[in-house]
């Protein structure tokens, strides 16, 4: 059984290093990896973006510099100009003794409050050196942005490893392989084995090299690998469910679009509802699988809650397969 | 006449099949989650741990006049569990290192809502906790900001942050500074400090907000998905192939499957804009931007797929090149992030343009001169399609 099963996983690996299209699975998310290791300084450095004058008073410009992206310009015009653009940006013109905020009138009022308040600190004269406060680092490096943007990387490559799958499935169909499989040894059950095999190897692959891409080295391995393989059962399941119900790609194409949106509103679920809220995204294995990711890169992670997430990831995913099955099996007879 | 009788067969067929239904269903359940899941305004999940390292009487004068102004709520007391932990602190000025280890514990700990002094809409949780230790272990466990609180002998409030490590040095600085003068007088010396907008633009709500999102990356983006499969499917069944011998030019051919595509956006995307928008965007506007993009993407997805044969072998184009005009996303829920590369991105212009039309003061200006850069640039590709498609009628 297993020697079938690794032939029909050979077979796959054979098939997809032919078309490239499993290469590129494997590559995509390493190339996004160093995309992201790149510009999440970037995203992490976004406090408020203020214009000044090019004349303007030179300690002015320091002291606002100390706290606020700034950019010159030579006239009002021109500062204007720039306000007018569609990103936040604020300006502090002077005007009589002090300054004015000139605003687009679109930011948020965060960008208002913090241009007021450290042009009131000048105005007031406000130091550093007049501090009462002491800054204390715990020696985190990794601003939780990054994490959250690598976790959502794990989980595009997951959903892609079902694409896979499905797209493989589509082409077993036009190929007419599929009905071939009655007349082969090898089981349903193998069939299904040997083709997640490949998807998963892919997958697991790109997640790690990925990980090390982006800096995650001091992470507890056996966690991710845990979580990714339990994550990758249900899409694997789905995979197998929009490929056997497509007669195209387009329509396993479009079924892709459906995934995309349990796994979006997992992570939007996790991310954004009060904690009150939380139990409403119980039932999404994809919310469990992002919830022990989020754990395991921030390093905050244990074996019991770990396990427990992947115990709920493992349960419900069954929970479809075994809802599945029939169709499945008729699928591939 | 042919290009007509080619969109007919081409939606006949398109209605036959499941693609076209999927669409449908996925915007309808797109627009049952933009109404029901999405609130307006955003719930803010902030906290952060504090300790007050003062007599309760004192602490009470402290939040005394917050409390009666209504900025601060008190709750009911939150319980945290914060697992077993050793690790090191750093204090930043003088490098002194201290190190905790912590057994696992639960801390049951004040909880006090924060309101926003201008808007009063709740801006974050406050967690006042016992000891200086339980503040450190959940601040490092939660990964939150803590802060110790007291006053010095000249009765000066006095502030010790913890800090994760991966804030900037502009936000250190600010925390420097932030407490160094007396709210009362901060809050006065903003108050007069004058502010000038140059236009009353109207924001968008959060709801109102992801419209452009759901409309770009789920609508004309997927205009190059989707040509490219159709492609393929007919290139596998020799539909191509066959045009050959048929009276009908390649390029009807290639603009009736734009036009069963941009069809779809139209529907799809009317279901999620029109019941969240209502009557406030300019529909003229926002049709025309939505055509011409959907046009452009298909007119490219059309280029790339003349290059190859088969799906599978135009994955990692067609993967990458979706990826890659998601980036400007960042940009469009961070507007402090904005990158002079990331507006060279076709999605840039294509989310601010539609951001433009639905809100009040439409920049007409700017969605009539990017849809002509869409319209144009569509054009170009289109033809540039059509000349590899009739050079080679398959791949």
């Amino acid at each position: 059984m297993f020697k079938k099963i690794l032939r029909v996983f050979g077979r796959d690996l054979k098939t997809m290093t032919r078309d490239s299209m499993g290469l590129f699975i494997l590559i995509m998310p390493i190339i996004l990896a160093i995309g992201l290791s790149l510009f999440t300084p970037g995203l992490n450095d976004t406090t408020v973006n203020i214009a000044l004058l090019e004349s303007d008073d030179a300690v002015h410009i320091e002291f606002i510099e100390q706290f606020a992206k700034v950019e010159l310009f030579k006239n009002t015009a021109d500062i204007e100009r720039r306000i007018n653009k569609r990103d936040d940006m604020a300006a502090l013109l002077p005007k009589g003794d002090g300054y004015e905020i000139v605003l687009q009138g679109n930011e948020s009022e965060v960008v208002e409050m913090y241009t007021a308040m450290l042009s009131a600190f000048y105005e007031l004269g406000t130091t550093k050196e007049d501090t009462t406060a002491q800054l204390m680092s715990f020696g985190h490096t990794v601003p939780p942005i990054k994490t959250m943007l690598v976790n959502m990387l794990i989980s595009i490559t997951v959903m892609m490893a079902g694409m896979l799958i499905a797209i493989s499935i589509v082409g077993e169909k036009s190929d007419n392989t599929i009905n071939a499989l009655n007349v082969t040894p090898i089981s349903q059950t193998g069939f299904v084995i040997g083709k997640s095999m490949m998807a998963g190897l892919f997958a697991m692959t790109s997640i790690i090299v990925s990980l090390l891409v982006t800096g995650y080295y001091d992470i507890n391995w056996f966690m991710i690998i845990l979580v990714g393989f339990s994550s990758m059962l249900l899409t694997f399941v789905i995979g197998f469910l929009e490929g056997l119900n497509s007669d195209d790609v387009i329509e396993a194409a479009a079924s892709v679009k459906m995934v995309m949106l349990p796994i979006a509103g997992s992570i939007a679920g996790y991310e954004l509802l009060a904690d009150k809220w939380q139990w409403t995204m119980y039932w999404s294995p994809f919310y469990w699988a992002y919830k022990a990711n989020l754990l395991v890169l921030s390093k905050t992670a244990d074996w019991p809650t770990i396990l427990f997430c992947t115990g709920m990831v493992i349960v419900l995913s069954m929970a479809v397969y075994i809802l599945f099955i029939p169709k499945i099996r008729r699928g591939l007879s | 006449m042919k290009l007509l009788s080619s969109y007919i067969k081409e939606m006949k067929i398109a209605a036959r099949g499941f693609y076209f239904y999927i669409e449908v269903g996925f915007a309808v359940i797109l627009l049952l989650i933009l109404l029901v899941a999405v609130n307006e305004s955003s719930v803010s999940k902030n906290y952060e741990f504090l300790y007050y390292d003062m007599s309760d009487e004192l602490f009470d004068v402290y939040y005394s006049s917050s409390i009666e102004d209504g900025f601060v709520e008190v709750s009911d007391n939150t319980s945290f569990e914060a697992k077993a932990l050793s690790f090191e602190v750093t204090n930043e000025e003088t490098g002194a290192v201290t190190s905790y280890d912590f057994d696992k514990t639960t801390y049951d700990v004040k909880t006090y809502m924060m309101y926003d002094r201008d808007t009063g809409e709740f801006n974050k949780y406050l967690y006042i906790t016992d000891t200086e230790e339980a503040m450190i272990h959940l601040s490092y466990a939660e990964k939150k900001v803590g802060a110790t609180t007291r006053f010095s002998d000249d009765y000066d409030v006095e502030y010790d942050y913890f800090i994760q490590g991966f804030e900037t040095q502009r936000l250190r600085d600010l925390m420097y500074v932030v407490h160094n003068e007396s709210q009362d007088v901060l809050m006065e010396t903003v108050n007069s400090i004058e502010v000038r907008k140059l236009g009353e633009v109207e924001i968008l709500n959060n709801r109102e907000n992801l419209v452009p999102v759901m409309i770009v990356f789920m609508g004309s983006l997927m205009g190059f998905f989707i040509v490219m499969a159709y492609i393929f499917l007919d290139k596998a069944e020799g539909v191509i192939r066959a045009f050959a011998v048929t009276p009908s030019s390649v390029w009807k051919y290639l603009l009736s499957k734009i036009m069963v595509i941009t069809t779809t956006v139209l529907v799809s995307s009317s279901i999620i804009a029109i019941p969240v928008m209502g009557l406030q965007p300019n529909y003229l506007l926002f049709y025309l931007l939505l055509i011409v993009t959907t046009f452009a993407f298909a007119a490219l997805g059309l280029l790339v797929a003349s290059y190859f044969d088969s799906i599978s072998k135009s994955f990692g184009v067609l993967y990458g090149t979706m990826i890659a005009l998601m980036i400007p996303a960042f940009s469009y829920f961070i507007p402090s992030f904005d990158p002079v590369w990331l507006r060279f991105f076709p999605t840039y212009p294509m989310l601010q343009g539609f951001k433009e039309i639905i809100m009040v003061n439409t920049d007409v200006g700017y969605v009539l001169a990017y849809s002509g850069v869409f319209l144009v640039s569509g054009l170009i590709l289109f033809l540039l399609a059509n000349i590899r498609f009739k050079k080679t009628l398959t791949v």
